[in-house]
């Protein structure tokens, strides 16, 4: 900076501020139930679309392409999935559910036909493969969150 | 008690003072006694006189003297009262019995709202109920503790978990020498242990106060399982979670905004004023927005000045230096201060207890914080001229 732009901008400073932002989730009926079997009985649940075949997790009202409402079209599925694809988190922030570094894999659960993203732990960054298979680990505290499943591992 | 469609006689008694309408009893000066019969029952003797109303509840028949009597049974009487019986037909029916000036009883319904069942949400009594239930013996090992509730507002109260040789006592008040004290409101209480409140985001709200061993209170949550509300809750539980995401942000006065606050920490309120039409701007921003020509000369306008516009804000968003939000209702002023004319006005809050009284053209003043930091809110908000 040369003398002139500093006599120029003596004045300006930084503050520090804090937006914080107050919101309200509603999980949805389907989306509830989802959540709640996760919490109380440690299933997970998807959907199926009769039409096509597609099976939905997390569960949804309706199927994107037959537009068939399966909000009760309910599946049980197992704990069990492979890693379909996966990335390591290099930056903290503090809304993150892990320190960094951590990795984040897309783990389509057997029997779904959609991969939902999750944290994987028990592994080395360097080890995890795509075709990995893992599987949940709930938590033992209740969040009413997709993180009533804590993590997933590697099957041993 | 015997409840009749979900109340109790009591219920309706225990409120009826409440209920009292002024307007509808204008003039009114009676005394109505209450017969009622039946499991539940009992005789209460109302008196409504100088647009005031007084319930009693007598121990033995002895009414004394009274305008009109209604008799009836505990289940006719509750009916009606809510609203589930016709009146009149029980009149007809003689299950509601009147004496004396009938003229009265026909008048009552006009000087009382009518009652309303409560609505049968879960309190926080409800939950620290069931607390000695869920208490996790194999968690608590040989804990040796007590902890105290300290909620506040509609449902609250003060309790105490004592929590020994593997036992949990619920009793209510609170002891000395807590181990952990949990300090919120009763509805925030509520929300928590439903789920629906982040224990987190509640703590870092200061919502949720916990005092005391913070050792012990980090192994509260394990020590009693979850509570599941009553089946009896109207269809399937829904999930809605309130959350708080902050980020942390920084802000960059620029170098008009930096002087303007660096003024106000030496209590001076600074307008930049423009070279071509004159006018100044406060807060002063870099170019003249009429001319869109660069504003450099600085000028010290009031401190005093005069309202021009008042807003009352009910719903506040949050303060984007702190995150918190402010408290409701504030009064916030449009401000022309002394040395300013026409539009050129600025923003500020108005004395928070003296809401009521300030109004347009009103002259008010600045008052300064004690502490000055270079903020806008070294004004700590401005106050009227006396």
């Amino acid at each position: 900076m040369n003398q002139d732009k500093g006599e120029k901008y003596k004045d300006a400073y930084v503050v520090d501020g804090k937006l914080a932002l107050p919101y309200q989730y509603f999980a949805g009926t389907v989306g509830s139930k989802f959540l709640i079997a996760l919490r109380d009985k440690r299933e997970i649940l998807g959907v199926r679309c009769d039409t096509c075949g597609k099976v939905y997790v997390p569960p949804r009202q309706v199927c994107e392409k037959d537009f068939e409402d399966l909000g009760d079209k309910w599946v049980m599925l197992g704990n069990t999935g492979v890693v379909t694809n996966f990335t390591i988190v290099h930056k903290d922030d503090k809304h993150r559910p892990r320190k960094a570094p951590y990795i984040l894999a897309m783990i389509k659960l057997d029997g779904a036909d959609t991969a939902i993203p999750h944290v994987l732990e028990m592994v080395q960054p360097e080890n995890v493969e795509i075709g990995m298979e893992v599987k949940a680990v709930f938590s033992s505290e209740p969040t009413n969150t997709i993180l009533d499943i804590d993590h997933f591992e590697p099957v041993l | 008690m015997a409840e009749y469609f979900g109340t109790t006689v009591e219920d309706i008694f225990r409120t009826q003072d409440s209920r009292f309408r002024p307007e509808g009893a204008e003039g009114v000066d009676v005394v109505v006694a209450y017969n009622i019969s039946g499991a539940g029952g009992g005789r209460w003797k109302l008196t409504v006189k100088d647009g005031a109303s007084k319930t009693e509840k007598l121990k033995d028949d002895d009414f004394g003297g009274f305008t009109a009597k209604m008799s009836a049974d505990a289940e006719t009487f509750v009916g009606v009262a809510v609203g589930q019986l016709d009146g009149a037909a029980m009149f007809t029916s003689g299950k509601l019995k009147g004496e004396g000036d009938m003229s009265v009883l026909m008048k009552l319904p006009m000087m009382f709202t009518k009652y309303m069942p409560p609505k049968k949400g879960i309190t926080a009594a409800d939950i620290l109920a069931t607390a000695v239930e869920r208490f996790r013996p194999d968690m608590a090992g040989d804990l040796d503790i007590t902890v105290g509730y300290k909620l506040s507002g509609e449902g609250g109260g003060e309790w105490t978990a004592v929590i020994k040789d593997g036992k949990c006592a619920l009793e209510e008040g609170l002891r000395d020498g807590l181990t952990v004290t949990n300090i919120a409101s009763a509805s925030d209480y509520v929300d928590l242990m439903l789920g629906k409140l982040d224990p987190l985001v509640a703590i870092g709200a200061g919502r949720l106060q916990l005092k005391g061993d913070m050792e012990t209170a980090q192994k509260l949550p394990k020590l009693f399982s979850k509570f599941i509300p009553p089946e009896a809750s109207s269809g399937p539980e829904l999930i809605v979670l309130k959350k708080t995401i902050s980020v942390d942000m920084k802000y960059s006065t620029g170098r008009m905004m930096g002087k303007f606050l660096k003024g106000l920490k030496e209590k001076k309120i600074l307008a930049n004023k423009c070279p071509e039409c004159g006018r100044r701007q406060v807060p002063p921003r870099e170019i003249c927005a009429a001319c869109v020509c660069r504003a450099e000369e600085f000028v010290e306008v009031g401190p005093e000045g005069v309202i021009t516009m008042i807003e009352y804000v009910y719903y506040a968003s949050p303060d984007p230096l702190t995150g918190e939000t402010r408290e409701t209702p504030y009064g916030v002023a449009i401000i022309l201060l002394d040395g300013c004319e026409g539009n050129e006005t600025m923003w500020h809050l108005l004395k928070s207890d003296e809401l009521d009284s300030f109004k347009r053209g009103d002259r008010i003043r600045p008052v300064w914080a004690e502490e000055r930091t270079g903020n806008l809110f070294d004004i700590k908000y401005f106050e009227k001229v006396r």
